[in-house]
């Protein structure tokens, strides 16, 4: 287990063959391998559940169990034969799903039970599972776990990845701990406790600095009561004029989601979203934008950015209108906005008919807060503002976040960053699973507390 | 003072690979038949080729909203023979069939685009749907017949000259090249139609009413499908529920070849019209020179071929 970005899927990767590490060695049943390649890894006998199934979607359950396996039958696939035998094996883990039916039509659990078969059917003898409990029910989780527990009795040996602490201590006999892509320790079950888990994960020391900022003042600009909808629920806080306000959580705690809503890129349910007081339509991103709000999305390439497109086309894209006269494009005025936010961003480029594909990280990132500045907001949205950024552009991408705050503009940011969280934020909200957690002021921060929160604790 | 970047030499190879093959074919052409650079060979070209000129410019818009339009043939069959019919048989207002025969296209088009919009489909697949309904009316307006006795004003729009020698339908044609030209290149709607087909996601997030900047794609290039059909019409002096079918192919291929990304968000209209005019003088020039029905086929499936290779190649920076 580790937090985000500790490295838990990496490792995973290296074991399956998907990647090849840089140095080491792989051992399995005595035998030493520098890597692992797919084909070679299945043949031994290792078998990955990956969090996104990766199936034959329009393929049948019989068909996706024995996909690649020999038959006996000569060339022609004799299906009731196979469709027989599939049926037996998913009886094993109590699961009744006809072998004909098409694995698009099967739920997520289901679907990973036929994972999981199909691990049985080329005997597998380590089955690694990537957080195989995030897409299901509860009471999937539950017969899950009881399969994990039959794979076990079977000799099976399984690698179990997961952040959510109640599991573990559920299913697992020993515990390893990753974090920042170094491995930690290993403790029994047994002989562990969630605090103590927790303290292993964390177990870091801040070492980046964060620039000072003005605190916030004391004027409400958004509130959001009992909001609902887009996977998250019963939201409540408010945000102040100047502040940062940060947002952590696990992967699908349903931070984006949350935001995604208070800009009106989805749709909530039921609350309230009041700007200033005042309600106000949000059924689409131009009524977020017309309320004074702006996303910084979390992908940069493919929501933030139009990549192929020129610096100064991607600036002033979402005010393009107001850069019109009659309709016609002003192109002076459009270069005149590009080069104003080429120095006040400092974007690194010669030329602003560059496209933005050519700039680094930070610098398309810049790109993409100009864009949102443009129009000229009261209230920014950074979902993960420094994600895939070097050491020095994040600097400036915080610098630049301070300042905003610093002439009014008020910030919600969603961070996995942990330090970026704690070092950055004025109060922060922690949801886990759709639901808030806790607030946090600056003075009750830590990582442990955080964490706590994020797990559900 | 804001700076330019300065073009690379591949950029502007592949920039210019259209206008290169169009004159390396007028060169051959030139040196292979006496007849080929001849004013009225070349006006020949022009005229024949002004309805087509048109159907790419209403291909590539729609490409770059980032949908596809397979049912653009039988569009201007609909209003090929809804127009004639009106003309001929009903006797209706030459003015009046012309504006019902535009008015439908784009009433067309606009269901393509919105149909697409609300099955959440994709435009190919949805257009191959609706091709097939086109071709359905089209042949219950016509009944398999070929209207020929059309009013002489209207003829003159696809066959008059100007001062006798500069012939209306290649005035209109250029009129509405640099309409579609300034539109998509210069205003903010041709600038939004460019961010809903390079990056839809983004689009919608920078505010755009994606869907509809789709739909309206749709629409003005329904109403430039009409204006074509009227001109091919006008021109032909007849028609059937054949007319115009299998042009979109033509248009498509024009803007594949100049660089129209099958993904959206990326295409220029002046290199459009070239490679439409370097398609009507490579067919023209083969006809000159007695090559072959067959034989033509494959150099223009080679020719097409080469030259994709050589946009791609440079287009990429290799």
């Amino acid at each position: 287990m580790g937090e985000n970005g500790a490295g838990k899927s990496t490792f995973i990767k290296s074991i399956s063959g998907a990647i090849r590490p840089t140095s080491g060695s792989i051992e399995f049943e005595g035998q030493t391998y520098p890597y692992m390649e797919p084909s070679k890894a299945i043949e031994m006998g290792i078998a990955v559940v990956y969090q996104e199934l990766i199936q034959f979607e329009a393929m049948s359950v019989a068909d996706n169990i024995f996909m690649g396996v020999k038959d006996d039958q000569g060339i022609v696939l004799n299906d009731k034969s196979r469709q027989k035998k599939a049926a037996e094996l998913l009886a094993e883990f109590d699961c009744h799903v006809s072998p004909a039916e098409l694995i698009r039509n099967l739920s997520i659990a289901n679907r990973q039970i036929v994972e999981l078969t199909k691990a049985m059917v080329r005997n597998a003898k380590v089955i690694i599972m990537d957080e195989p409990t995030a897409a299901i029910t509860v009471s999937e989780q539950e017969s899950l776990f009881k399969l994990v527990d039959k794979l076990k009795a079977n000799q099976v040996t399984v690698i179990y990845i997961s952040h959510r602490l109640d599991e573990l201590f559920r299913i697992c006999d020993r515990v390893s701990i990753l974090r920042d892509g170094q491995y930690v320790t290993t403790k029994n079950i047994a002989d562990t406790s969630k605090q103590e888990l927790i303290n292993f994960m964390v177990g870091r020391e801040l070492t980046n600095t964060y620039p000072e900022k003005k605190p916030a003042g004391s004027e409400v600009v958004l509130t959001v009561k009992n909001v609902t909808g887009n996977g998250v629920r019963n939201i409540n806080f408010e945000l102040h004029k100047g502040e940062i306000l940060g947002f952590a959580g696990l992967v699908g705690a349903g931070r984006t989601e949350l935001m995604h809503l208070i800009f009106g890129a989805a749709r909530k349910e039921s609350g309230q979203i009041l700007f200033k007081g005042q309600e106000k339509k949000l059924n689409s991103p131009k009524d977020g934008m017309d309320a004074g709000v702006a996303l910084i999305p979390e992908d940069r390439k493919f929501q933030g950015c139009f990549i192929d497109k020129p610096i100064y086309w991607n600036i002033s894209i979402s005010t393009i209108d107001h850069l019109a006269k009659g309709g016609v494009v002003d192109r002076k005025a459009e270069d005149q906005l590009a080069a104003d936010y080429k120095t006040r961003l400092k974007i690194k480029t010669p030329f602003l008919d560059q496209v933005a594909s050519g700039l680094s990280g930070g610098n398309q990132q810049k790109v993409v807060i100009a864009k949102a500045l443009a129009a000229d907001p009261d209230i920014l949205i950074f979902d993960e503002p420094t994600r895939g950024i070097d050491i020095g552009a994040r600097h400036e991408i915080y610098l630049l976040m301070n300042e905003l705050a610093e002439q009014g503009k008020s910030i919600l940011m969603v961070s996995s960053d942990m330090e970026e969280l704690l070092g950055m934020s004025e109060r922060i909200i922690v949801l886990h699973e759709g639901e808030q957690t806790g607030e946090l002021k600056r003075e009750e921060f830590s990582q442990e507390k955080v964490l706590a929160l994020a797990s559900g604790m | 003072m804001v700076e330019k970047k300065k073009k690379s030499a591949g950029d502007l190879f592949a920039d210019l690979s259209m206008p290169i093959l169009l004159v390396l074919l007028v060169i051959v052409f030139s040196i292979m038949s006496k007849n080929f650079l001849t004013p009225l060979n070349i006006t020949n070209i022009l005229v024949q080729n002004v309805h087509v000129a048109i159907v790419a410019t209403a291909v590539m818009i729609i490409m770059i909203s980032g949908g596809c339009d397979l049912s653009i043939g039988y569009q201007m069959s609909v209003a090929a023979v809804l127009v004639a019919k009106m003309m001929s048989v009903h006797n209706v207002p030459v003015v009046v069939s012309v504006i019902c025969g535009i008015v439908l296209c784009s009433l067309l088009g606009t269901f393509n685009g919105f149909m697409a919009l609300k099955l959440k489909s994709n435009t190919m697949i949805v257009t191959l749907g609706t091709m097939a309904i086109f071709q359905g009316i089209s042949f219950l307006i016509s009944g398999s017949k070929t209207y020929h006795n059309l009013p002489r004003s209207f003829m003159m729009v696809g066959q008059g000259r100007i001062f006798g020698w500069l012939p209306i339908n290649v005035v209109i044609m250029v009129v509405i090249i640099i309409a579609a030209g300034f539109v998509m290149g210069k205003t903010a709607v041709g600038r939004k139609v460019y961010a809903a087909g390079d990056n839809p996601e983004a689009a919608r997030l920078a505010g755009l009413n994606v869907g509809k900047i789709k739909v309206l794609s749709f629409t003005v290039a329904g109403i430039l499908v009409g204006i074509a059909a009227i001109l091919l019409t006008s021109r032909s002096g007849s028609a059937d529920s054949g007319t115009g079918v299998g042009i979109e192919f033509t248009g498509i291929t024009a803007c594949v070849l100049s660089g129209v990304a099958l993904k959206g968000g990326e295409g220029t209209l002046w290199k459009v019209i070239v490679a439409v005019f370097a398609l009507g003088v490579l067919a023209n020039g083969m006809q000159l020179i007695n090559l072959g029905a067959y034989p033509q086929y494959i150099a223009k499936g080679l020719i097409m071929l080469a030259s994709l290779y050589i946009t791609n190649k440079n287009a990429k920076g290799m």
